[in-house]
């Protein structure tokens, strides 16, 4: 099939790996080979393509990083490249772009060449949405396909079919960044805010820790009600706590109840403190435990008119977290926790007799190596 | 007895197997079959990760680099006798468009041919890898390249005849002002707000405002900041804080990308390296990061995948070993976490930059 000499020296079991994969790409790709060989004519033997002279890729006399086409593959490109030297903008020049995205759909000069022919050729842009829609559901993560999808959009300024279409997408996989990032820009583009939030929940029902939907709620409020409405804070905080309760271990719902806090204080929220160290008993985490230190040290850093004594029992109540974090429930992070709990420790602690012994940092390793046991 | 035995499964399935890592990378720049096809456009970028990689493994005595550094050259957007097409110069990803080989000027003017913004970037670090004084860069065509590519709200296109524009091509943006020690080629400022622009409200970097943050886009954040040598201006050390504890959270057993993924090798490096910047990155667990990088290794063909039993490509072979060489795997060279080149090479670099600054009264 390659047409290119194999190198003769690979080792078996490189020869191996490579037939496995060869296999495995087949299998993706076999419905692009439906075609009888028999009746796939090569566009050097096409007659109406008879005029143009094929360019073939000039690797220059040492290539690096080849890559072995086979002769179907070298045939199309060949045509491609003379399109484009001489810039021809015709029906044929169109239809080959199709043969040259279905073998190589992340080659973006064929993509922009399309994008002048279709402009050039007024071709019918709905046809193309459905072309481009068929696209992405084969190669969902290509970063070309969603650019050209969003070109086509916005020439038709017609979003429409969009929310459905990432809908579907994210129904396969549902934390696909480049859908998230197409939703997020139509969303925005077009104003279509009014369903999101409640699009955002049905995917939290089915999968809480979709960090990739905790982001999109966080996006739909902040462009929409804005959380500087007490009452919008109380209803995020009541959601986050009640999807905690669901499932404790749950980073995404810890980081947005901090985010939408942070920024006015942890410990100025009334009652928060009180509702954490209750569920610290029945559902602890990491990053419950997280969240409390935070705000602990926030009541440190913002309350400078606090008794003495009372920011000690605060400071104490921190590093008393710190330990169980790096002793017990996220020894990951167990230099890290005591890391910050020595830093916490020299901003504000009372420096005098009662500190405990061996306070001070001990001293890092010079180049900041360890040694992996 | 078979407690030996089991010891010894042990230590098999933990070593480091430099040799394959290295034939691997050889058979990279080498010969690739068809079902790379999707990496034609992007090739300059997988020299790099194979020239890089031998560099960390201490090993580019196996490939001859001077072939190499022509193949490189021949990819140069290079500007025409009348200068028309300046804003479309820089490197090419490979001769897809179908430009003849050609190591030397003047440019060939063609419809369609252009520069790619991480090609670019990636090209000039291969050559400095390579050893090259980056003479026959043309730095006006690269930096006019640039320029042409920045937008309005500071992020970068790939190519001047648009694309996706994002953080990605910032830090491409960045690494080759700073490898061309001329600042010139970007809106610094204008990058800056794009940014600060990108950072979620849990403290990672998403791909633009609003987006989901990441690992690797917090990567290109924090590098960029750090190349522009503008870090703390730009965050405050209350966010800084704030950043690091995004970026420790990342740590599974290896990294991950963003909150409840699955943990992939390449992250050991795009998180790692921003920890480092940072200064916290000794403060990861390095037994479980090493662990989970040496789980993705391929034991048979060399390098790494993204996951345990899957296959290895040459972008996780890098990250992986970049991972391993964060946490000082021995033999081992050390890698800047900021331009991601070996230190050796960063050397070379900053060497170039003193020849030329000293000649700065003569023409360049």
């Amino acid at each position: 099939m390659s047409g290119v000499e194999k190198t003769s020296n690979e080792s078996p079991e490189v020869e191996d790996k490579n037939k496995e994969m060869d296999a495995e790409a087949e299998e993706s790709f076999g419905d692009d080979y439906g075609v009888e060989p028999s009746q796939y004519l090569f566009y050097s033997d096409r007659k109406e393509w008879a005029d143009l002279e094929p360019v073939p890729q000039d690797e220059g006399p040492n290539p690096v990083v080849k890559i072995a086409y086979s002769k179907k593959f070298s045939d199309v490109y060949d045509y491609f490249r003379a399109l484009l030297k001489k810039d021809e903008r015709s029906e044929r020049a169109f239809a080959l772009t199709a043969d040259a995205i279905d073998l190589n759909a992340a080659n973006y000069t064929v993509w922009h060449y399309r994008r002048i022919l279709l402009q050039a050729l007024s071709k019918d842009l709905r046809k193309e949405m459905t072309y481009i829609t068929n696209i992405i559901e084969e190669q969902p993560k290509n970063y070309q396909v969603w650019h050209h999808r969003r070109m086509v959009v916005e020439w038709l300024n017609d979003p429409t079919e969009e929310l459905a279409f990432i809908a579907e997408i994210l129904s396969q996989d549902a934390k696909n960044y480049h859908a998230w990032q197409h939703r997020q820009w139509v969303i925005q583009e077009y104003k279509l805010w009014d369903n999101e939030l409640e699009f955002v929940e049905s995917l939290l029902e089915d999968d809480v820790r979709n960090n990739s939907a905790w982001n999109q709620r966080h996006f739909v409020i902040s462009h929409t009600t804005g959380y500087s409405d007490p009452a919008v804070v109380e209803r995020e905080i009541q959601y986050c706590l009640q999807q905690i309760r669901k499932a404790p271990h749950n980073e995404s719902a810890w980081n947005y109840l901090k985010g939408i806090l942070q920024d006015h204080g942890l410990s100025s929220q009334p009652g928060l403190l009180e509702k954490v160290l209750e569920l610290k008993e029945t559902h602890c985490s990491p990053y419950l435990l997280a969240f409390l230190f935070d705000c602990y040290e926030d009541a440190l850093e913002n309350s400078k008119n606090t008794e003495e004594q009372e920011r000690q029992e605060t400071l104490s109540k921190a590093l008393e977290i710190c330990e169980l974090l790096a002793q017990e429930k996220d020894t990951i992070r167990k230099e890290y926790w005591q890391f910050l709990g020595r830093s916490l420790q020299s901003r504000h602690g009372r420096s005098s007799s009662e500190e405990p012994p061996g306070a001070e940092a001990e001293s890092l390793p010079a180049s900041g190596v360890q040694e992996a046991s | 007895m078979a407690e030996e035995e089991k010891q010894l499964e042990e230590f098999e399935q933990i070593d480091f197997l430099k040799d394959r890592h290295v034939r691997f990378f050889q058979r990279t720049l080498q010969v690739l079959p068809e079902r790379y096809a999707s990496l034609e456009t992007t090739r300059l970028s997988i020299v790099f990760f194979a020239l890089s990689g031998l560099d960390v493994l201490g090993s580019l005595d196996v490939i001859d680099k001077d072939l190499i550094i022509e193949w490189i050259y021949s990819q140069q957007v290079l500007p025409t006798d009348d200068k028309s097409n300046l804003g479309r110069c820089g490197f090419r990803g490979s001769s897809h468009i179908g430009i003849p080989y050609s190591t030397k000027g003047p440019g060939v003017l063609h419809p369609y041919d252009s520069g790619h913004v991480a090609m670019t970037y990636t090209g000039l670090c291969s050559l400095l890898i390579l050893g090259d004084d980056l003479s026959r860069v043309n730095k006006q065509g690269c930096l006019a390249g640039l320029r042409a590519l920045q937008l309005e709200d500071g992020s970068f296109y790939s190519v001047p005849e648009g694309s996706e524009n994002d953080i990605r091509f910032i830090y491409c943006a960045a690494c080759i002002c700073f490898m061309l020690d001329d600042w010139s080629g970007m809106n610094i400022q204008k990058a800056i707000e794009y940014i600060r622009g990108s950072l979620s409200y849990d403290s990672g970097f998403g791909q633009g405002a609003g987006r989901e943050s990441h690992g690797g886009w917090t990567y290109c954040a924090i590098a960029s900041l750090c190349l522009m040598g503008r870090l703390e201006e730009a965050l405050s050390p209350r966010e800084l804080d704030r950043i690091r504890r995004w970026c420790i959270m990342r740590q599974q057993s290896g990294f991950h990308g963003r909150p409840n993924k699955p943990v992939d090798t390449c992250y050991s490096f795009w998180v790692g390296a921003t920890l480092e910047l940072l200064g916290v990155f000794r403060y990861t667990n390095f037994e479980k990061n090493r662990n989970f990088i040496l789980s993705t290794q391929d034991r048979l063909v060399g390098g790494f995948a993204k996951w345990p039993d899957s296959h290895p490509d040459p972008l996780h072979a890098y990250f992986g070993l970049c991972g391993l060489s964060l946490i000082g795997e021995p033999n081992l060279r050390k890698v800047h976490p900021a331009l991601n080149i070996t230190q050796g090479a960063f050397q070379h670099l900053q060497q170039l930059h003193q020849t030329w600054r000293s000649s700065c009264g003569q023409q360049h």
